[in-house]
C-alpha cells in the first residue's frame, strides 16, 4: 500500500464494525441510516389518515376492514450517511514531541475511518482548512473517492495559521443536508469563536464529532531547562524558565480543555480528547463502538 | 558591632557568591529551541509568571548565593563584637593596659565580680578567639611591660591582682608605647582596660601631647582599644582618715565618709581599732560626704601605735578601710621671733596656752634666728622685718620641707622680701573708725569654719594698724577695703600664712582669743602634720617601698596580704625599723568619670576604639562560624522548599 497512513491490518480489523449516525441523516440513496423522512423500510413506522392524493395502494386494508376507516400506513425510511472529514492543516498540527506529529495522526484516522464509511456504502468528503487555502472533496459513495481522500491526505503539509473557524462555517453553509461533520484538530484557536462555528453546524443539524488531538508534552509541559520557544504559526518566539511558568501553563492549558468541552457540550458533539501517544486504532473502535445503538433498537 | 576574621584571606571565596547567578546566566544561555504550538498559553503562562514567580525565583537564586556566602564567612572563622574592627583579628601581640587602681574593685550594679576581673575575664575570653597573640601586660601599679606567656595565667598572677594604688593612665600608655618602639612586635595593638576614672586618666597631664606624638610615630600604625569599665558607682562608701594627731594621750583622728548615693540618710556603723582594741560607732549622716573628729584613748601605750577605721564591706571593698599609725608625742614647739612689746606675750599665749603642757614657745629676736632647731621645729612665728640672708634661706627650706610659718608685720618700715612677698606701708584707719574683716574663707585656711560647723567670729576684729601685703599670694580674708587681711603662700610641702595686723591694742583686737588662738593653733597643727606624716604614706608610692635590705611585714590585724603585692597594698607595715600606715590616695574616691568628648578630645588623632563592658565578664569578641553554618542550612532548606513546591503542583494537571 503506498500510503504510509493506512495499515490493512488495522483496517481489516475495524471493517466490521459499522459507523452510524447518531442521529437522523438526509441521504440521497437507501441506506442503513435513519431518516427523518417515512420511507420503505420494513420498519413500521406509524398510521396516518388518508388524505387525497395519497397514493392508494399504501392504504392498509386490514384496519379499514376493522375500524371503517382510510388509514396510510408508514414505514421509516433507511438513508445513507455523508460524513466530511475537516482537517485542520494549519503549523502547528506538525507538533510532535516523541510519537507521530498531529497531522499524521490525523491522516491515520480520517483515512482509516474513510474507509471504514465508504465500505459500508456511505459517502465520505474531506475538506482540509488553513489560513487561506480551503480544499473540498465533496463527499461521494463511489470507491475512487478513497483515492481522492487518500491523495489529498498525503499531499497535505501542515502550514501558517488556522483556519479552521471559517471552514467550519463555510462547511454549515454550504451542506444542506444533514451530514456527519468529523473535526480532527488541535483546537489552538478562538474558543469562543470555535464555539460559534459549532453552534452553526450544530443549527443545520449535523452530526458533530471532534477528535481533539495534542501531544503529552503539550499538556504536562515536563521540561527541565530554559528553553526558547517559537510558535510555529507565526514563528515569534519566547526565551523561558520552564520551572518558572510551568504552573501557570498548565492552568491555562486547564482553562482551555474546559472551555472546549462546554463548547462541545453545548451542541451535543462527539467530543474525543486524543494525544498522538494513543493507539489509533483503539481511538477508533472506541469512537464507532459509541455510536452502536443500544439494545432493542434495530 | 563589627566583625573581623582570623582566616581572612579566605574571604576571597566570596567571589563563588556569583556562582549560581553565572550557572543562572550560562543555562539561559544554552536554551533548547523547541517548535512550540500552544504559545498561546505559553504567553499567558509568562505573562502572569513575571511577578511572583520570577521574586520566587530570585529568592531561590539568593538562598543559593546567601549559603554559599554563609559558607566562607563560616571557614573564614567570623569574630564579632565592637571591639575588633575590619581585619583587627591578625594581630601579633597585645599589651594590656590593666588598671589594678583601688576603683577597679568596684562591683558594678547587678554583677558579682569586680570590673578588675571582669575585664580580665573579657581579655581571657577574647583573646582565646584570636590566633594566640603574643601578650604583654602593663599593670598600673608596677608600670612595668612583662611578657604573660598564656592569657589564662592572667588570673593567677599577683600583677592582676588588686592593690589600693591609683593609676596614671598617660604613663601607662608612655611605656606601651616605649616598649613597642624599643621592641619588634609585629603587628601590635594596646588594650586599655580601666575604669575611666579622672583622676587616673589626668587630661590635663602634659604627657597626653607626647603620647599622640609617640603613637603617631611608631613604625608600624598600632590601635588603642578601651575596654571602658565605666559604668556608674552605685550603693559605695568610702572611709577615709584625714589627719592622725597625736594629743598627750589620745590620738586626734579627722574622718571622712563619702558615698555615692547622697539622696537620702544614711547610718554607717564605723569600727575603730587601735593597738588592738576595737570600739564601734553608728554614724547618720545626709548628704555626700561627712567629716568628724575622733579621739581615740590610748591609754597607757607608750611609742609607737596604729590601728585602722572600717566599715562594713559594700560594693568597693577597698574603700572601705583607713589605716594610720601615730609615734612617740612629741612637743609642739614655737619658735616666736618678736621686735618685742604687747605682742609677744598674746602670741606666746596662742602658742602654748595653759593646759596644753606638750605646747612649748621659745621666743627669740630677729638676730637670735640662728637659734632655732629647724628640724624640731612645729611653727615659726615671724613677727619683724622679713628675714634675709642665710635666715631666710633656713627659713624657706623648713617650710618646702612641711614646716608651717606665721608671718606678722614689723613695727618699723623694711624693704625685705621673702617668697615674693614684701610688707606694704603702714596704714591707720582714720579717727574714730576702723579696719574691719568683711570677707573670709570659710573652707579653707586658718580661718575656716570648724568640723561641726562653727565659724571663726573674724568679723569682730577692729584694726586701727595694718600694713599693705605686696606681692603674689591666695587671699585668704580680706578687709572692707578688699585689701588683704590674711594671705596663703604655698610653697614645697609647707605653707606660710601673712596676717596684716597685730595683737597689739595700738594696732587692732587681734590679741582677743576670738581669732588669734585658732590660726595659731591651725598653723601648729598644721606644722605638727609633718611630724605625723613621716607614718603615712600612699599605697605604691616611693615611701610605702622597702629599701633594700629592709623586711617588710605586715602588722595591722585587718585581714592578711598578698606577700607579692604588699606594696600596693593598704595596711600598715613595719618596714625595717619604720612603722608606716599606707591608704588608697584621695583621688581613687573621686567618682567622676571621664565622659565620650573628653576622652575623643583627649585621645584627637590616635587611632582609638572604645567598648563599654557591661556588668559581668564576657569575650569582648566571639566567633560565630556555628551560627553561620545554621544559617547556611537555613538557606538551602528554604531554596529546597522553593524548588520543590511546583512538582506538588504538577501533579494536579
Amino acid at each position: 500500500m503506498k500510503y504510509d497512513f493506512l495499515d490493512p491490518d488495522a483496517l481489516a480489523r475495524l471493517g466490521a464494525m459499522p459507523l452510524e449516525a447518531r442521529h437522523a441523516m438526509t441521504g440521497s440513496v437507501a441506506g442503513r441510516h435513519r431518516s427523518p423522512h417515512r420511507g420503505s423500510s420494513v420498519e413500521f413506522a406509524e398510521y396516518r389518515k388518508y388524505v387525497q392524493g395519497d397514493d392508494t395502494r399504501r392504504l392498509d386494508w386490514k384496519a379499514y376492514a376493522r375500524s371503517d376507516r382510510y388509514y396510510i400506513k408508514e414505514f421509516e425510511a433507511d438513508t445513507n450517511l455523508r460524513a466530511y472529514f475537516v482537517l485542520d492543516a494549519s503549523a502547528s498540527m506538525a507538533f510532535s514531541a516523541a510519537n507521530d506529529s498531529r497531522i499524521q495522526f490525523a491522516r491515520k484516522l480520517a483515512a482509516t475511518l474513510s474507509y471504514l464509511i465508504i465500505n459500508q456504502g456511505d459517502a465520505a468528503g474531506l475538506s482540509v482548512c488553513q489560513e487561506k487555502i480551503h480544499l473540498e472533496i465533496p463527499p461521494t459513495r463511489r470507491a475512487a473517492q478513497l483515492n481522492n481522500i487518500f491523495d489529498v491526505l498525503a499531499k497535505t503539509e501542515p502550514t501558517g495559521e488556522t483556519g479552521l473557524v471559517e471552514a467550519l462555517h463555510t462547511i454549515a453553509e454550504k451542506t444542506n443536508q444533514r451530514a456527519l461533520i468529523i473535526i480532527m484538530s488541535d483546537l489552538f484557536c478562538d474558543t469562543a469563536a470555535l464555539a460559534d462555528a459549532l453552534q452553526h453546524l450544530r443549527y443545520r443539524k449535523h452530526d458533530i464529532a471532534i477528535f481533539h488531538m495534542l501531544d503529552k508534552q503539550e499538556l504536562e509541559f515536563d521540561f527541565e531547562r530554559p528553553h526558547r520557544f517559537i510558535d510555529m504559526e507565526d514563528q515569534t518566539s519566547l526565551v523561558a524558565e520552564p520551572a518558572l511558568i510551568a504552573n501557570d501553563y498548565r492552568h491555562a492549558m486547564q482553562q482551555f480543555l474546559i472551555d472546549v468541552k462546554s463548547a462541545c457540550h453545548d451542541v451535543h458533539a462527539d467530543y474525543h480528547l486524543i494525544t498522538t501517544d494513543q493507539d489509533y486504532e483503539k481511538i477508533i473502535h472506541d469512537f464507532l463502538s459509541i455510536r452502536l445503538p443500544k439494545k432493542g433498537r434495530k | 558591632m563589627s566583625v573581623s576574621f582570623l582566616q581572612q584571606s579566605l574571604l576571597w571565596g566570596l567571589l563563588g557568591v556569583s556562582i549560581p547567578i553565572i550557572i543562572h546566566l550560562l543555562n539561559r544561555r544554552r536554551y533548547r529551541t523547541v517548535q512550540w504550538a500552544a504559545m498561546e498559553f505559553l504567553l499567558k503562562a509568562s505573562r502572569e509568571s513575571r511577578g511572583k514567580k520570577k521574586l520566587k525565583y530570585i529568592i531561590i537564586l539568593t538562598c543559593r548565593a546567601l549559603a554559599i556566602a554563609a559558607l566562607i564567612f563560616a571557614i573564614a572563622r567570623p569574630l564579632v563584637g565592637g571591639f575588633l574592627g575590619w581585619g583587627g583579628s591578625n594581630i601579633d601581640t597585645v599589651i594590656l593596659i590593666l588598671d589594678r587602681s583601688s576603683s577597679m574593685e568596684q562591683i558594678a550594679e547587678n554583677g558579682d565580680e569586680s570590673k578588675r576581673l571582669s575585664a580580665i575575664k573579657s581579655v581571657q575570653l577574647s583573646l582565646q578567639s584570636l590566633n594566640n597573640p603574643k601578650l604583654i601586660l602593663i599593670d598600673s601599679a608596677s608600670a612595668e611591660p612583662q611578657s604573660i606567656p598564656s592569657p589564662d595565667a592572667l588570673s593567677e598572677l599577683s600583677a592582676t591582682a588588686a592593690t589600693d594604688t591609683k593609676a596614671s593612665i598617660s604613663a601607662l600608655i608612655s611605656n606601651a608605647i616605649d616598649h613597642i618602639a624599643e621592641n619588634s612586635l609585629g603587628r601590635t595593638e594596646i588594650w586599655l582596660a580601666s575604669d575611666l576614672q579622672q583622676s587616673d586618666w589626668a587630661p590635663d597631664d602634659g604627657r597626653w601631647d607626647a603620647i599622640r606624638a609617640g603613637l603617631a610615630d611608631l613604625p608600624q600604625q598600632t590601635t588603642l582599644r578601651i575596654i571602658a569599665m565605666g559604668s556608674a558607682v552605685t550603693d559605695n562608701t568610702a572611709i577615709r582618715t584625714l589627719s592622725a594627731t597625736r594629743i598627750n594621750n589620745e590620738l586626734a583622728l579627722e574622718i571622712e565618709l563619702i558615698r555615692s548615693d547622697a539622696n537620702s540618710s544614711t547610718t554607717i556603723p564605723v569600727t575603730y581599732s587601735i593597738n588592738g582594741n576595737r570600739s564601734s560607732e553608728t554614724i547618720i549622716f545626709d548628704g555626700q560626704s561627712y567629716k568628724y573628729t575622733k579621739n581615740l584613748a590610748l591609754g597607757n601605750k607608750e611609742g609607737e601605735g596604729h590601728g585602722f577605721i572600717a566599715i562594713p564591706s559594700d560594693a568597693n571593698p577597698r574603700d572601705n578601710v583607713s589605716f594610720f599609725a601615730y609615734g612617740e608625742g612629741t612637743p609642739a614647739k614655737t619658735y616666736l621671733i618678736s621686735e618685742g612689746g604687747e605682742s609677744n606675750t598674746w602670741l606666746s599665749l596662742a602658742a602654748a596656752p595653759p593646759g596644753l603642757n606638750d605646747n612649748e614657745c621659745k621666743l627669740l629676736s630677729a638676730q637670735q634666728a640662728d637659734q632655732i632647731d629647724w628640724a624640731g621645729a612645729t611653727l615659726i612665728i615671724w613677727q619683724a622685718a622679713l628675714p634675709s640672708g642665710p635666715i631666710a634661706q633656713q627659713l624657706n627650706q623648713y617650710i618646702e620641707t612641711g614646716g608651717a610659718a606665721l608671718m606678722l608685720p614689723p613695727r618699723g618700715e623694711s624693704e625685705n622680701s621673702f617668697l615674693g612677698i614684701q610688707w606694704g606701708d603702714l596704714l591707720t584707719s582714720p579717727q574714730g573708725q576702723y579696719f574691719i574683716i568683711d570677707d573670709w574663707n570659710r573652707a579653707d585656711g586658718p580661718l575656716r569654719n570648724g568640723i561641726e560647723g562653727t565659724g571663726i567670729p573674724a568679723s569682730k576684729l577692729k584694726a586701727i594698724k595694718r600694713r599693705d601685703i605686696i606681692g603674689e599670694y591666695t587671699t585668704l580674708a580680706a578687709w572692707s577695703d578688699e585689701k588683704p587681711f590674711l594671705i596663703r603662700r604655698v610653697i614645697g610641702d609647707g605653707t606660710a600664712i601673712f596676717v596684716a595686723s597685730l595683737p597689739d591694742y595700738t594696732w587692732s583686737n587681734l590679741a582677743d582669743a576670738d581669732v588669734l588662738l585658732p590660726v595659731v593653733q591651725r598653723m601648729i597643727k598644721l606644722g605638727d602634720s609633718r611630724y605625723s606624716s613621716a607614718f603615712a604614706a600612699i599605697a605604691g608610692s616611693s615611701k610605702a617601698k622597702a629599701a633594700d635590705g629592709e623586711i617588710r611585714s605586715r602588722v595591722d590585724a585587718y585581714q592578711e596580704s598578698n606577700s607579692s603585692n604588699a606594696a600596693y597594698e593598704a595596711g600598715v607595715w613595719k618596714i625595717g625599723d619604720r612603722l608606716l600606715a599606707t591608704n588608697r590616695p584621695d583621688t581613687e574616691d573621686e567618682w567622676l568619670v571621664l565622659d565620650q568628648n573628653n576622652m575623643e578630645a583627649l585621645l584627637e588623632g590616635i587611632d582609638f576604639r572604645l567598648f563599654e563592658e557591661s556588668a559581668n565578664s564576657k569575650p569582648l569578641i566571639k566567633e560565630i562560624w556555628r551560627a553561620l553554618l545554621i544559617a547556611m542550612l537555613v538557606f538551602l532548606i528554604t531554596e529546597a522548599l522553593l524548588c520543590l513546591q511546583p512538582k506538588s503542583e504538577k501533579k494536579k494537571t
